[in-house]
């Protein structure tokens, strides 16, 4: 066909549209194919020297994981650790030391930045477009762990994306997508939230998860409780459940007991629990302030560490 | 937000009018009976008009409308397998549209494409390139995956790049991905179809 007569010329699409795909490209050049489940192979992102993250639902298996490098040399990976509560995997992998991602500052990130999904379901790396539609601050994963900041995508992540990267638009990467982390809802974990998770996998081949052993559900304090104890909140944790052999157990806390304190921080809602947990160095012991029987008790209770029985 | 980010979502905002504008003269809308609708493109300037093959099913009476005409439209040729069919329609024109081979794609780069989805006409959908298939046996591209927002409607119409050049022709929807026919493919249909009638 003869040249345009159109006539139409969208220089600032033109320049968006190129420097869009050079990011894509720049980003291409540390995502890897993992090939370890039975439909199409997920994405990886060779995150530092030797090590590769993922999204740790579409790797289902351990040892000998055949993934396929970007410059399209196939390698063979073994998995140094997984944190089930942010889906997170990473995996030992040689050889792969010119591809290391170039990270993104994250905090630049608002609502309604321009981003863009990479995925290599193949050979060749794919690519979807959109906005961070939201940024989730002091999120908790339904498995319980906490993340500073999670951003929520307007944009579609599509089969054999998640564990790929979120990029910006110069291609350094933002963080760790994954669709299955808030039940299909796309989701990226950020950089510094992948830096600390991968610190600990590497560490130890597990990250800590403090628990105690309970189940909790929170209940009002009539007025003449808070009075005669003096609390400072007028709702409580009741533990409805204590598992066996757990720290709670051993430090004799029973079903119907009401927890009002931890550390001196008091406790209304389950999710207090969890951060009080949190911020008690491992071994540490700390103390909770029960309700049982109508007198209030100090009970001493040294946290174990979830992470280590998986 | 500076100023020069404001300026810069402006001119990119009057640069998206501008390419919709443009492509608004170059689609029509294909009829058959009573059955929904898709979008043509007019080729050549003027005169005929490529759909897909399940915008434009045979022995039915085919019509296709622009700024509220309908004129009838014949069939003069299909390609089942690239789901490509080729319309005379005499008394239609527009601008020609500049294609653009796949093969020079890059994943991530804006894509355009313009239709009647949902029988909403004229819009404008954007999105980037995701992908490319390729034919098994020749190597060569088969079909343009794109990351774009595609419904019934949107079928036959183009899929364009950031200049406005054509590079494929949206077919369906897979997984939430369109699926466009290379602009090559549709050349070559469209050659073989003129030079066998000519012969």
């Amino acid at each position: 066909m003869s040249p345009s007569k159109s006539g139409n010329t969208s220089s600032t699409l033109t320049e968006l549209s190129s420097q869009l795909a050079a990011a894509v490209e720049t980003a291409g050049n540390s995502i890897v194919a993992i090939h370890a489940r039975s439909r199409i192979p997920s994405s990886g992102i060779v995150w530092r020297d030797g090590v590769v993250v993922s999204a740790s639902h579409t790797v289902k298996r351990d040892e000998q994981i055949p993934v396929t490098l970007p410059g399209g040399e196939s390698t063979v990976a073994t998995t140094i650790g997984r944190d089930s509560a942010t889906d997170l995997i990473a995996l030992r992998i040689e050889g792969a030391k010119s591809y290391v991602a170039t990270k993104a500052d994250t905090d630049a990130l608002k609502v309604g930045s321009l981003v863009l999904a990479v995925g290599r379901p193949g050979r060749d790396v794919a690519a979807s477009f959109g906005i961070i539609s939201a940024i989730g601050k002091g999120w908790r994963t339904w498995q319980g762990a906490r993340i500073d900041r999670v951003f929520r995508l307007d944009l579609a992540v599509y089969d054999g994306f998640s564990g790929g990267p979120l990029v910006d638009a110069s291609g350094g990467v933002l963080g760790v997508n994954n669709s299955a982390l808030a039940r299909g809802t796309p989701l990226t974990l950020p950089a510094t939230a992948v830096d600390r998770i991968l610190d600990e996998l590497l560490e130890r081949g597990h990250v800590r998860r403090p628990f105690v052993g309970v189940a909790a559900q929170p209940v009002a304090l009539s007025a003449s409780l808070v009075k005669q104890h003096g609390l400072a909140d007028d709702a409580a944790l009741l533990i409805v459940s204590v598992a066996d052999g757990s720290p709670a157990d051993s430090a004799g806390i029973t079903v119907g007991d009401v927890l009002l304190e931890a550390n001196g921080a008091s406790l209304s809602r389950p999710t207090d629990l969890l951060d009080a947990l949190s911020s008690v160095p491992s071994g540490d012991a700390f103390r909770l302030k029960v309700l049982r029987g109508g007198t209030v008790k100090s009970v001493s209770v040294t946290p174990a560490d979830r992470g280590a029985r998986q | 937000m500076s100023a020069s980010m404001l300026g810069s979502a402006r001119a990119m905002s009057s640069n998206l009018h501008g390419l919709s504008e443009m492509l608004r003269r170059t689609v029509v809308e294909v009829r058959s009976g009573e059955s929904g609708s898709g979008t043509g493109i007019i080729w050549g300037g003027a005169g005929l008009v490529v759909t897909n093959a399940h915008c434009a099913p045979r022995n039915m009476l085919l019509e296709v409308g622009g700024e509220g005409k309908w004129r009838g439209a014949e069939p003069l040729a299909y390609h089942p397998q690239h789901d490509l069919a080729l319309l005379a329609a005499p008394s239609v024109n527009g601008p020609l549209l500049e294609t653009r081979d796949a093969e020079s794609l890059r994943a991530g780069e804006l894509v355009f494409a313009y239709g009647h989805p949902l029988g909403i006409h004229d819009s404008l959908a954007m999105g980037v390139v995701h992908g490319i298939t390729r034919d098994d046996r020749t190597g060569s591209p088969r079909w343009i995956i794109a990351d774009v927002r595609l419904a019934p409607g949107n079928s036959g119409g183009p899929l364009v790049d950031a200049e406005g050049r054509l590079v494929g022709i949206n077919s369906m929807v897979v997984n939430g991905l369109g699926v466009a026919v290379p602009a090559a493919l549709v050349e070559r249909f469209v050659e073989r179809a003129l030079t066998r009638r000519a012969a």
